[in-house]
């Protein structure tokens, strides 16, 4: 009989650490088996043994291959229970999955990232590899938002040594402050210009809540940025993540292996794209 | 290969049945189901309409076991068996989930392994049902493809046609038990396909559509069609469970024994929460949505990747439904509002 690996198959997972990051999010680092190679804005299936699989897309740089990190916000079953387990546990992962951002079709263009949220983990993983060859690109623009100041992730490196890096721009936003925030405060549409980036020889990376993503898409659609311009990474039920159990369509695509990452001109046209 | 002719269908399944399982058409009530065969079993029926129970559960059981954490768990030794009765529609529908579970780019190896050793013995359709439409979705009443062995009653007996290599050497295996079928039985067999098809035509004609049903349902958008057939809908379920191409399922996290186990269980997207994810957010909160994604994925979702329709018109779901909902109808009506 022919063999056929398994596909649901989660390979063994520790977890070496966990970061907390915001009142809401841990990261967590773990170390697969085997190494897992992926792109940024793939995704992988964590399993927690007998709770439950859920997908997440690793914040770490794709380039460091013995562990991975992935931040997790608490939403619900085993986001909760993720939050409640202890360094030296075995999880489970399967993956790399689904389609990540094209970097390689963003040589030679300024790259606008607006993110929100936990929407921050997949856009860091992506961030550090294209900061890794910062020089294909023109600039990194990136607009970030969070509900509080406590909210934002990875706080250390993003208040402090992403901002100091040449040819990156980031701007930050909350939308309630607090008594030490002298940044903007409103949602992140606020703090998107149509000079942030030269339009016609860019592209949009957009990642974070629906809602979030709704109206920044919108705003750009705007400034004139071409559907085609924009890249959004979506989210939607899912359980297999390999294209065969119907939860994640969008349309006639599986967002688990079409997707993750599609541009705005791919599913603009499908109803509730957005809820 | 000339069919041949038997004059009792317990031979045939004796021999069948010596290689591996069998399942036969049993009736209950006014359906079928299947049943083991065993030797002692009088002379099968045969079912003159499809089974009730859906073929993918020989391929795609309810409920089974998955992966096993933290061993490595592959798929299980399965036995070769056989399964007798099916309808042109079941082979369709085996078509269907092949293009999903076997040919695209990931494979389940689950279904995969069920299906290799899967022997198949279908039949002739002598009597459609009333809700019976496959006729408008290409299929008609008796199979040319797809089969192993293809059953058709004539007077005294049956003719048998061979599909496959494997059943080519069932009936070369067991010579003696046949004869050569006569010129006028394979007349009289045409004939009686002939008078079931014109039945099946003749009682959908006021189903028939003068668009592609891909063009109807993506021309639906804003109808009130969907939110009237919600309104008469329980959400049962069954439409989407007793569907012989619906394919939705989830995996299941579980502690078993001594040992944690993901469980591929059936799902269907009739079920409310099933495309929420964390947050709350939902796409299809509202039943009519539901009913109307439901059609999209049949008839334009997967048309689009896999160009054929996802339904074959066996017409189950009708059959099925505690509610008041008959696709053909609903198609209908959507093409009426599309011509208007
Ligand atoms: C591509 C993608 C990338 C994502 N990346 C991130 C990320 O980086 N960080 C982040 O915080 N969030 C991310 N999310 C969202 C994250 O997947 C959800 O927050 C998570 O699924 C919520 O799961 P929950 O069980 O906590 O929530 P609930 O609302 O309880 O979720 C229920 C879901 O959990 C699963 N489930 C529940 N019980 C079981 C069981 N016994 N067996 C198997 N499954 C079960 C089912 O899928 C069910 O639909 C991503 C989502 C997608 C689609
Ligand atoms: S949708 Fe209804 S008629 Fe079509 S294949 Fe499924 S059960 Fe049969
Ligand atoms: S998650 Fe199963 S098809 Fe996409």
């Amino acid at each position: 009989m022919i063999s056929h690996k398994n596909p649901y198959q989660p390979i063994g997972a520790e977890l070496i650490n966990i970061i907390d990051e915001s009142p809401t999010i841990k990261s967590f680092v773990l170390k697969p088996e085997k190494p897992i190679i992926f792109e940024a804005g793939q995704f992988v299936e964590l399993t927690v043994p007998g709770c439950g699989e859920a997908p997440f897309t690793p914040s770490s740089v794709p380039s460091q291959k013995d562990t991975m990190e992935i931040s997790i916000m608490k939403a619900g079953k085993v986001t909760a229970q993720l939050h409640e387990i202890k360094k030296g546990a075995t999880l489970g992962l399967r993956g790399p999955l689904g389609k990540g951002y094209p970097i390689d079709n963003f040589c030679g263009k300024e790259i606008y990232i607006v993110g929100g949220g936990v929407g921050l983990a997949p856009i860091r993983s992506l961030f550090l590899a294209l900061v890794e060859r910062k020089k294909d690109f023109v600039s990194i623009v990136c607009r970030y938002g969070a509900k509080t100041p406590e909210d934002f992730i990875y706080k250390k490196t993003l208040f402090g040594d992403w901002q100091k890096i040449d040819g990156v721009q980031i701007k930050l936003t909350v939308d309630k402050a607090n008594g030490q925030w002298k940044d903007n405060v409103g949602v992140v549409t606020t703090i998107l210009k149509p000079d942030d980036v030269k339009i016609a020889n860019a592209v949009a990376v957009v990642c974070g809540p629906p809602i979030m993503m709704k109206f920044a898409t919108l705003k750009l659609l705007e400034f004139g940025f071409k559907p085609d311009q924009i890249y959004l990474s979506m989210e939607k039920n899912m359980s297999c993540g390999i294209g065969l159990c119907g939860h994640c369509m969008l349309g006639k695509y599986y967002v688990c292996k079409d997707g993750p990452v599609f541009t705005y001109s791919q599913i603009k046209d499908y109803p509730k794209i957005w809820d | 290969m000339e069919p041949a002719f038997v004059e009792n269908l317990k031979v045939l399944c004796d021999a069948i049945a010596s290689e591996g399982e069998l399942y036969i058409p049993k009736k209950v009530n006014s359906h079928y189901v299947f049943k083991l065969y065993t030797s002692s079993d009088d002379e099968p029926v045969l079912n003159e309409i499809r089974v009730c129970t859906p073929v993918k559960e020989f391929l795609f059981p309810i409920r089974e076991l998955a992966a096993v954490f933290p061993n490595e768990y592959e798929t299980q030794d399965v036995k070769p068996f056989a399964v007798f009765g099916l309808k042109d529609c079941d082979l369709r529908s085996i078509e269907i989930l092949d293009k999903v579970f076997s040919e695209d780019d990931f494979k389940d190896p689950f279904y995969i392994s069920h299906r290799e050793k899967m022997f198949i013995i279908s039949s002739d359709c002598t009597e459609p049902a009333k809700s019976c439409f496959c006729c408008l979705f290409s299929g008609k009443t008796w199979p040319d493809k797809g089969f192993d062995l293809n059953v058709s009653p004539v007077e005294c007996g049956f003719l048998i046609e061979v599909g496959s290599d494997k059943g080519k050497k069932i009936l070369n295996k067991n010579k003696q038990l046949f004869k050569k079928a006569t010129p006028q039985l394979i007349q009289q067999r045409d004939e009686n396909r002939k008078k079931a098809d014109e039945i099946l035509t003749s009682q959908n004609a006021e189903y028939r559509l003068n668009n592609p049903a891909q063009k109807v349902v993506e021309s639906s958008d804003g109808s009130q069609l969907f939110d009237i057939e919600a309104a008469g809908c329980v959400e049962c379920q069954a439409c989407t469970r007793v569907c012989p191409t619906c394919h939705c399922f989830y995996l299941h996290d579980t502690e078993l024994k001594n040992y944690y186990g993901k469980m591929k269980m059936w799902d269907s997207c009739m079920r409310m929460s099933y495309a929420a994810v964390a947050g709350g957010e939902n796409p299809r909160k509202i039943l009519s949505d539901r009913i109307k994604h439901r059609l999209m994925h049949k008839f334009s979702y997967y048309m689009q990747r896999y160009g054929i329709d996802m339904c074959v018109g066996c017409g189950r779901c009708i059959d099925a439904e505690s509610g008041t909902m008959d696709i053909r109808k609903l198609l209908k009506q959507l093409n009426g509002e599309l011509t208007k």
